[in-house]
């Protein structure tokens, strides 16, 4: 399809390309090896004072609480949500009213996320100020944090049941007599890829965010990528914080990289008792 | 769904190992400028209340007043804003009168201190600690730095080396351009703030022009070599002469005039937990604690009674301006109402 | 129509509607609570004066806007119209850089064994995973003051002694393409994936070089891949925050800063809501534009809801 000649100059463009893609990240991991001030040579030194340092273990504790609490009620709440728009929603509808539903699932994904964190900010502290509620915290981070993941999750959810036959809905029905039930045995199960892809994308976002994390916390609910942006401001790259880095794009390729293979491995498992199956 | 229980058990077990707050403990959220409290006088209030303390950091009063709007005032216990900003927060009801039968180490601070301009009867603030702000710059790279403002707003001057300038609120920048300009620092006139804000706009585009970075964070891009002048806290460079950090650094008040201020510890008026930001305020206010506080962040203490503790350079010239010097140090006038109002938005076009 | 019996479908109807309530309700409302009423709550405040003090109160005003337009207390100022265009030019470089650099990697993706692919698609999107902060700052390593390519920057006379790249605009372009590569690279792969190589191939024997070839035959199959792309790159960059705070320094203001500025330093809630609105705006022109193209070109195929 593609000639050799051009496949040797792509090639020869992408493969530096994906280098200058790792650079960045390869240089913070380098410079947080740096030694102690008044050393030589490379050292463990950043990270001696990252196993020693409170407000750091604090700040991850809270990031995981917020990736994790956020990520499993959005999950809920999104696999209700694209479920319930595939099976229930009128087909076919016309009219404004019918388009209500999505056009509240695409703005979070739309809005840009400092819009989305400002308005949140000034509405819980509305909120707060009339209610004594919802004072800016953890609380208001995992409210936000549900809210932007929601959708993705829903997304997830609705493709994968869109891609089912329909027939499948029919025979659930008549299998079951309860809605419920044929929600939790037949549903959740063939659902099920899609809501732990929702659920780890939901992680995912999470993690990435800042944003809308830094205008929704208050003063004691610092997370990593808040304390890492807040060191940056104030003092400046320091070999701590690289540590910090590194640790986290370490874990993260990590993970990555082993649920990529984990995932493959089963595929190819699949398709091999699939195929013994058959014969 | 095993390989994700994995990780989610793994990341439960992560989050449990870490020190978990002390539930149970009130709480005390302090709000201040960064590195302008030692950790050791945290804890030992900290052990004093059996309450935890949560320090939160701030670089400009700008920062603070927006914060406090923004729910801040519901939030935190202790805000340190500089004095000539107590008014403002006063007029925009964010922070509360202070009860002064809750502070009796009160009589600890020197009387030219109390009873101030700023705020009658001190009802809304106690002073934390005073300063200077002038300029700090290196004489490895700046070798002729003047004596003036001319050493950040004449292109002449320093030509090359990179040199930044405080974001903050504006007053110390448009009131430093103000004085270069002839005006005085404590310019007031609408005329006279624009023509500041545009010598700092012309400033804005020289090639060596760093950014808006301010104070203390300057100081620290200064250690590192990153930039050669700046505008500074003396005691924000006291402290890193104090630590070596800085030994080459070299810091003046510029003969045109510059600022002398005080910092003050106020209440927010909803504060959750204003009885402990009392107890804390009478507990900066003790004579041990004082000395301690200016003994770390080397800034003069207003305390009286903690003076012959003070150590090492809190005696030296930088942080006790000589009469010559206190002649051209002048207090910023609070700004109220309108007049506040048309600063802010010549401060932001200055920004933009 | 007292006493009138529902019919079986009526009733039917009924309880669809009901069930639909009852699963896709709570998201929905949790959404519109925790989003649309804050971000109107928002775009409200626009249209208030503000006070001495920045807080907004009543009257109702349009002043908001014409301080966007650039009008305050000190006559008119181009400065809001020129952080406009910036953020518009940053946005857009940003984009076709991400272009540029996508067209060689997708097809450099599709020439390698079908089961590698998608590992090396993963290590496109890997670093997006991990926190925007750090893969952000990571950039500063790269460009800020006395790191090797600003360095090489100053002996090439394009930068002052010891100032770096970074912070700058260049610094910000960089940082947006490399935060916002892969949502260009995903769409335009899908796209490249489905591509009709006979076309290619008749198109060979008509068009002699091979730029024509691909313009002719390849790049029309990839637009609608791109067109998404497009979208995903320039919108969220164009109102982006964490770039512009941390690669350019407060000397050459983003829309992203000036609107959070009105928030975090001395405050202005009105100004800054009508930025936001004027923001929006902008977003939304080019949402609707993009999809009116993508529509005429025969479309994108996405899952709709």
């Amino acid at each position: 399809m593609i000639p050799r000649g051009v496949r040797y100059a792509l090639s020869g463009i992408s493969w530096p390309l994906y280098a200058l893609l790792y650079t960045p990240l390869a240089l913070v991991a380098y410079y947080s090896f740096a030694p102690a001030p008044n050393e030589a040579g490379h050292s463990l030194h950043a990270y001696n004072l990252l196993l020693h340092d409170g407000d750091v273990f604090s700040a991850l504790r809270r990031s995981l609480i917020l990736a994790i609490g956020s990520a499993i009620t959005s999950t809920a709440l999104g696999t209700l949500l694209g479920y319930g728009l595939c099976r229930f929603r009128t087909p076919n509808a016309k009219g404004v009213l019918a388009h209500i539903p999505s056009l509240i699932i695409y703005t979070p994904i739309i809005m840009p996320s400092l819009v989305f964190g400002i308005s949140e900010l000034i509405f819980f502290n509305l909120v707060h100020n009339a209610t004594g509620m919802l004072g800016a915290g953890l609380e208001t981070m995992i409210i936000a944090h549900i809210t932007f993941q929601v959708p993705y999750v829903a997304l997830t959810v609705y493709a994968r049941l869109a891609g089912l036959d329909r027939y499948l809905f029919d025979a659930a029905n008549d299998l079951y007599a309860n809605g419920l039930k044929s929600f939790l045995y037949l549903i959740i199960p063939l659902v099920q890829p899609a809501i732990i892809g929702g659920f780890m994308l939901g992680i995912t976002l999470s993690i990435d965010d800042f944003t809308i994390s830094f205008f929704t916390s208050g003063p004691g609910s610092v997370t990593l990528p808040i304390y890492i942006y807040g060191a940056i401001a104030r003092k400046g790259i320091s070999p701590e914080i690289n540590a910090i880095g590194t640790l986290m794009i370490g874990t993260i390729i990590l993970l990555a990289l082993i649920h990529f293979f984990i995932t493959r491995h089963r595929d190819r498992a699949g398709q091999f008792a699939a195929r013994g199956s058959i014969s | 769904m095993k390989f994700l229980s994995y990780i989610a058990a793994g990341a439960i077990a992560l989050g449990l190992a870490a020190p978990a707050a002390h539930a149970g403990q009130p709480t005390l959220n302090l709000f201040i400028w960064s590195d302008y409290i030692d950790p050791g006088l945290i804890k030992s209030f900290e052990a004093q209340c059996n309450c935890k303390v949560v320090e939160t950091d701030y670089e400009s009063n700008a920062e603070l007043e927006a914060k406090l709007r923004a729910g801040g005032d519901s939030q935190y216990d202790v805000v340190v804003p500089s004095s000539y900003y107590v008014p403002e927060l006063q007029d925009e009801g964010l922070i509360q009168t202070l009860d002064h039968s809750k502070l009796p180490n009160f009589t600890n601070l020197a009387t030219k201190f109390q009873n101030p301009d700023y705020d009658q009867n001190d009802a809304y603030s106690i002073p934390y600690q005073w300063g200077t702000t002038g300029i700090v710059y290196d004489p490895a790279k700046i070798k002729d730095p003047g004596t003036g403002w001319g050493l950040l707003f004449d292109p002449k001057m320093n030509p090359n080396y990179p040199f930044v300038i405080p974001k903050g609120e504006g007053r110390d920048q448009i009131g430093a351009a103000c004085a270069y300009l002839g005006y005085g620092f404590n310019c007031s006139e609408k005329s006279q703030w624009i023509a500041a804000a545009k010598l700092i706009e012309q400033t804005k585009k020289r090639s060596n022009f760093a950014g808006f970075v301010d104070e203390t964070p300057a100081r620290d891009q200064m250690k590192s070599g990153l930039i050669a002048a700046a505008m500074a806290y003396n005691g924000d460079i006291g402290q890193c002469y104090g630590d070596g950090s800085c030994k080459s650094l070299k810091f003046f008040l510029p003969k045109e005039g510059a600022e002398i201020w005080v910092d003050t510890m106020a209440i927010p008026t909803h504060a959750p937990h204003p009885e402990l930001a009392l107890q804390f305020i009478n507990f900066i206010l003790d004579a041990n604690n004082g000395a301690t506080l200016s003994n770390f962040n080397q800034y003069a203490s207003p305390n009286a009674a903690s003076q012959k503790q003070l150590s090492g350079i809190l005696a030296s010239k930088l942080l006790n301006p000589s009469p010559e010097e206190m002649q051209r140090l002048v207090f910023l006038a609070p700004l109220r109402g309108a007049q506040y109002k048309l600063f802010n938005q010549i401060w932001t076009s200055v920004l933009q | 129509m007292s006493g009138a019996l529902k019919t079986e479908q009526e009733i039917e109807a009924g309880r669809q509607r009901l069930r639909l309530w009852v699963t896709s309700g709570p998201g929905l409302v949790w959404i519109m609570l925790f989003l649309l009423i804050p971000s109107a709550v928002l775009l409200g405040i626009a249209f208030f004066s503000s006070d001495d003090y920045g807080a907004p109160v009543l009257p109702l005003s349009v002043q908001p806007f014409q301080q966007v337009a650039g009008y305050s207390l000190l006559g008119w100022d181009p400065g809001n119209i020129t952080i406009f265009l910036r953020s518009l030019g940053q946005a857009g470089t940003a984009t076709l850089v991400s272009a540029a650099l996508s067209y060689p990697l997708v097809f450099f993706i599709l020439s390698q064994r079908e089961d590698l692919r998608p590992l090396l698609l993963l290590f496109i999107v890997l670093p997006s995973w991990t926190n925007q902060v750090v893969r952000t700052y990571a950039w500063l390593e790269l460009l800020g003051p006395n790191a090797p390519v600003s360095w090489a920057a100053h002996l090439l006379h394009a930068v002052p002694p010891d100032l770096g790249l970074a912070p700058g605009s260049f610094a910000v372009t960089t940082g947006l393409a490399y935060n916002y590569l892969p949502y260009m690279i995903v769409p335009l792969y899908a796209s490249a994936e489905k591509l009709d190589w006979t076309l290619v191939e008749a198109g060979r024997d008509l068009y002699a070089s091979g730029l024509r070839l691909f313009w002719h035959a390849v790049f029309p199959q990839t637009l609608p891949g791109l067109l998404s792309g497009v979208i995903f790159v320039a919108i969220p960059a164009f109102g982006d925050y964490v770039v512009p705070q941390l690669l350019g320094g407060d000397k050459a203001l983003m829309i992203g800063s000036l609107i959070a500025n009105q928030f975090t330093e001395t405050p202005d809630w009105p100004y800054g809501a009508a930025l936001t609105i004027i923001m929006l705006v902008f977003t939304g022109m080019g949402l609707v534009g993009f999809r009116i193209l993508t529509r005429k070109l025969g479309g994108a195929e996405e899952v709709t809801i």
